[in-house]
């Protein structure tokens, strides 16, 4: 079992790098909006979509292959400038305030009707298209062939976790946010438009969500029921973190990427509930996750 | 004239019905509809129960219900199925349907869930028209449907339904699988891989995790051992169906540097992790056994040296189906309609519907020209043998069908820009299966290693030599 320390480690890696993306959108929209969108997977998957159908139709015209990289990171931009404020402005926007409950129920309603329009738009079978993992190659790590693609998503994690963090400390977009975060009252009172930084905010976690989907396709397929499962594990990380702590959902990325590489490299069988046990072990200690505080909140 | 009489009051009986429940206010529409529908299948089963002479008169078409994935990542295996269902419905219609009437079918999709399907096969034996349900893909839906087609007793016929559960306890009177089962599907493996590769030490395996995947992994490996003891199994992964990532589960196969890595994923799965697997080397590392990989020969390009099968004999390009005109027409219409050949669930759905077929002309041979009724039909189909588009299934008393078993490994061909099965070996259907009511792991555990002795080898399958 000692050679493959290593593999476990890059693979945990590798494993919260796909997670992470997964769940950082879904915190930072509750971090500011205050409203657990259970739509949110489904808005990764259809990032997916439209990036496995453009890099399709890159590779049919048989265009530059290095295209298909733009092709992901603007198939996430298209989908969060569509979808960000349309949702916001149609729907998300009456629930502010509300329960928790109302919150619930209408973006479930949400994500019922983006799950079909999916299958309506794109189909029920499965879409592949993996140019970008082959263009990338491989390298041999631990005795293990990696895809150099997944290192990428690795590094691409890291610039994410801190561009977030500079946008939110160092710009002045993230000031507002931090000051409506902070007090919604105050800062509308003190001229902050409120409902513009709403929709930023939650066009943010749409694009956030849309380049997971996107950056995910090029190594595994996309088809109908990977918002849901999506949804799920990225409210375990979510919960593990500590709702809307950015930082939070790194660190219970990570952990949740742990649990479930070391259940397929010690005990497969627990390969399906290892992220859930992680999340129940947290939960017990710190009922509010690990970044979590009972009133004070975060980004 | 007495079924369309029957048919009058049972519509009426339904009019009224909806009628009744239309002045309920309270009742929710979607509660309404339900208790219609609930009611009316009860009122069917009713009817078709107590009037067995209304089935006997012929009816203007005969209706088909087939189970199958049409949605999610099952469906790279179950709309195969689906195509051939439609092809061959088309086929039979065009040559005059089944003693002058036409067939129609009613799709189901098994990516409901076992609720649904369930509902959905009780609305369909509903209706008298249907009288033969073709039932189903998953071996957990066969499972699910196989005690209600008996309470029903409507004939089901399982187009793919692996597992060896199904038909175990010999008492089924309507429930038929003219397929192999998991237990002639994956001894196959072993015994080739051992005719290959002798000296084979350790062995990694990744196999859905459900019943499929854990039956077929207790077989191979129960397989392995009778015949070579001191095979270890290094690795025992069962992703959870429909995984869309496998990076970790190929790192860790990886690691366990096993001689060889044998796998019964399937649909999208399947396609999925050879895409992973293959740009990171599992396939040069290790011998690979797919066990449904002629599925993905024409859309994943798998290296040469695969060992593959086709759970059975229904390979479109096996030297049988060669030699047989009606499964080249076949193939060729498949490939024109759907844009690739047909891959073996496509040939098993299509031998299911000629199995059917044949059920109704044996029964209205027996009975005089008649239109059978559901119990002549499935009293047609114990222990026949039906000559297929790939061989043929013979139906033994425990209603399992003895069907051949092809496999071979991945080489290249000129005749096609897709990778063929190559060095093949058909073992004869009723040399892999312990007899009926006989435990099948009880059986393997007695196999010794001579067993295998008096098998035909891997490249013994060819054109002319059979």
């Amino acid at each position: 079992m000692s050679n493959a320390i290593i593999p476990l480690l890059l693979d945990s890696l590798a494993s919260a790098a796909l997670i992470f993306f997964a769940a950082v959108g879904l915190t930072l929209v509750f971090s500011v909006l205050r409203v657990l969108n259970v739509a949110h997977g489904s808005l990764y998957s259809i990032g997916g979509y439209v990036a496995a159908s453009v890099c399709l139709f890159i590779a049919s015209r048989q265009l530059n292959p290095y295209l298909s990289f733009v092709a992901l990171l603007f198939s996430a931009v298209f989908v969060a400038a569509i979808l960000g404020p349309l949702i916001e402005r149609s729907l998300v926007r009456w629930t502010y305030g509300k329960s928790e409950a109302v919150q619930i129920l209408i973006t479930f309603g949400l994500f019922l009707i983006l799950e079909d329009l999916q299958r309506l738009v794109f189909g029920v079978q499965s879409l592949y298209e993996d140019s970008p993992m082959r263009l990338l190659g491989t390298s041999s790590i631990g005795g293990v062939v990696y895809l150099n693609y997944q290192i990428l998503l690795v590094a691409m994690a890291v610039l994410v976790v801190v561009g977030l963090r500079l946008l939110i400390n160092h710009t002045r977009l993230g000031r507002l946010i931090t000051a409506v975060v902070t007090d919604r009252e105050m800062a509308q009172s003190i001229g902050i438009d409120t409902n513009r930084i709403f929709i930023l905010a939650f066009s943010l976690g749409v694009f956030l969500a849309a380049l997971g989907g996107a950056l995910a396709t090029p190594t595994s397929g996309i088809a109908p029921g990977l918002g849901a499962d999506t949804m799920v594990l990225a409210f375990a990380v979510a919960a593990i973190g500590g709702l809307g702590q950015i930082e939070g959902a790194a660190v219970a990325s990570l952990i949740v990427g742990f649990a479930r590489v070391l259940a397929i490299y010690l005990v497969p069988s627990l390969d399906a509930v290892a992220p859930y046990a992680a999340m129940l072990a947290v939960l017990l200690i710190r009922p509010y996750g690990l970044f979590g505080s009972v009133t004070a909140r975060r980004i | 004239m007495a079924f369309n009489g029957i048919s009058i009051v049972f519509a009426r009986c339904l009019s009224l019905l909806q009628l009744l429940f239309r002045l309920d206010r309270g009742l929710p529409p979607a509660n309404r509809r339900l208790v219609v529908d609930g009611l009316a299948g009860a009122l069917a089963i009713g009817l078709v129960a107590t009037t067995p002479v209304a089935a006997q008169d012929k009816p203007s078409s005969v209706g088909l219900g087939v189970f199958t994935f049409t949605s999610g990542p099952a469906a790279a295996y179950g709309m195969p199925g689906k195509n051939a269902a439609d092809l061959m419905i088309d086929e039979i219609n065009a040559k005059g349907g089944i003693g002058g009437v036409s067939v129609t079918a009613t799709y189901v999709d098994e990516a409901q869930g076992a609720q649904g399907v369930i509902a959905e096969y009780r609305r369909l034996a509903g209706d008298a028209k249907n009288q033969v349900m073709v039932a189903a893909l998953s071996s957990a839906t066969c499972l699910a449907l196989a005690p209600i087609a008996e309470q029903l007793e409507v004939p089901t016929v399982g187009w793919n339904c692996d597992t060896h559960q199904l038909l175990m306890d010999g008492k089924s009177k309507y429930v038929f699988r003219p397929n192999g089962n998991t237990v002639p599907e994956f001894i196959a493996y072993a015994i080739y891989l051992l005719d290959r590769k002798p000296d084979v030490k350790t062995v990694a395996i990744i196999n859905p995790d459900y019943a499929f995947g854990h039956d077929a992994a207790k077989i191979f490996t129960a397989a392995l051992k009778a015949l070579k003891p001191d095979i270890q199994i290094v690795a025992e992964l069962y992703p959870k169906l429909g995984s869309p990532n496998y990076q970790t589960e190929i790192s860790r196969l990886t690691t366990a540097r096993p001689d060889v890595v044998f796998s019964n994923l399937w649909g999208a799965d399947l396609e999925n992790f050879v895409r992973q697997a293959t740009p990171r080397g599992l396939f040069t590392s290790s011998q690979v056994i797919l066990a449904l990989g002629e599925t993905v020969l024409q859309r994943v390009p798998l290296p040469d040296g695969v060992i593959v099968g086709v759970l059975g004999d229904g390979w479109w390009m096996s030297p049988d189906a060669k030699a047989n005109p009606e499964t080249v027409k076949f193939a060729e219409a498949y490939k024109s309609r759907f844009g690739e050949y047909p891959v073996f669930p496509s040939i098993k759905m299509a031998n299911t519907l000629i199995y059917v077929k044949a059920a109704y002309e044996a029964a209205m041979q027996k009975n005089g020209a008649k239109w059978p009724t559901r119990a002549e039909l499935a009293d047609a189909m114990k222990g026949s043998k039906v000559t297929t588009l790939t061989g043929t299934v013979q139906t033994r008393a425990d209603n399992d069908g003895l069907v051949d078993q092809i496999v071979g490994v991945t080489v290249k061909t000129s005749a096609q820009p897709f990778p063929a099965i190559g060095d093949m070996v058909r073992y004869k259907g009723d040399s892999l299966l312990p007899q009926a009511g006989q435990d099948p792991l009880a059986w393997i555990s007695t196999l010794k290693p001579e067993f295998a002795k008096g098998l035909p080898k891997p490249g013994s399958y060819k054109i002319g030599e059979r």
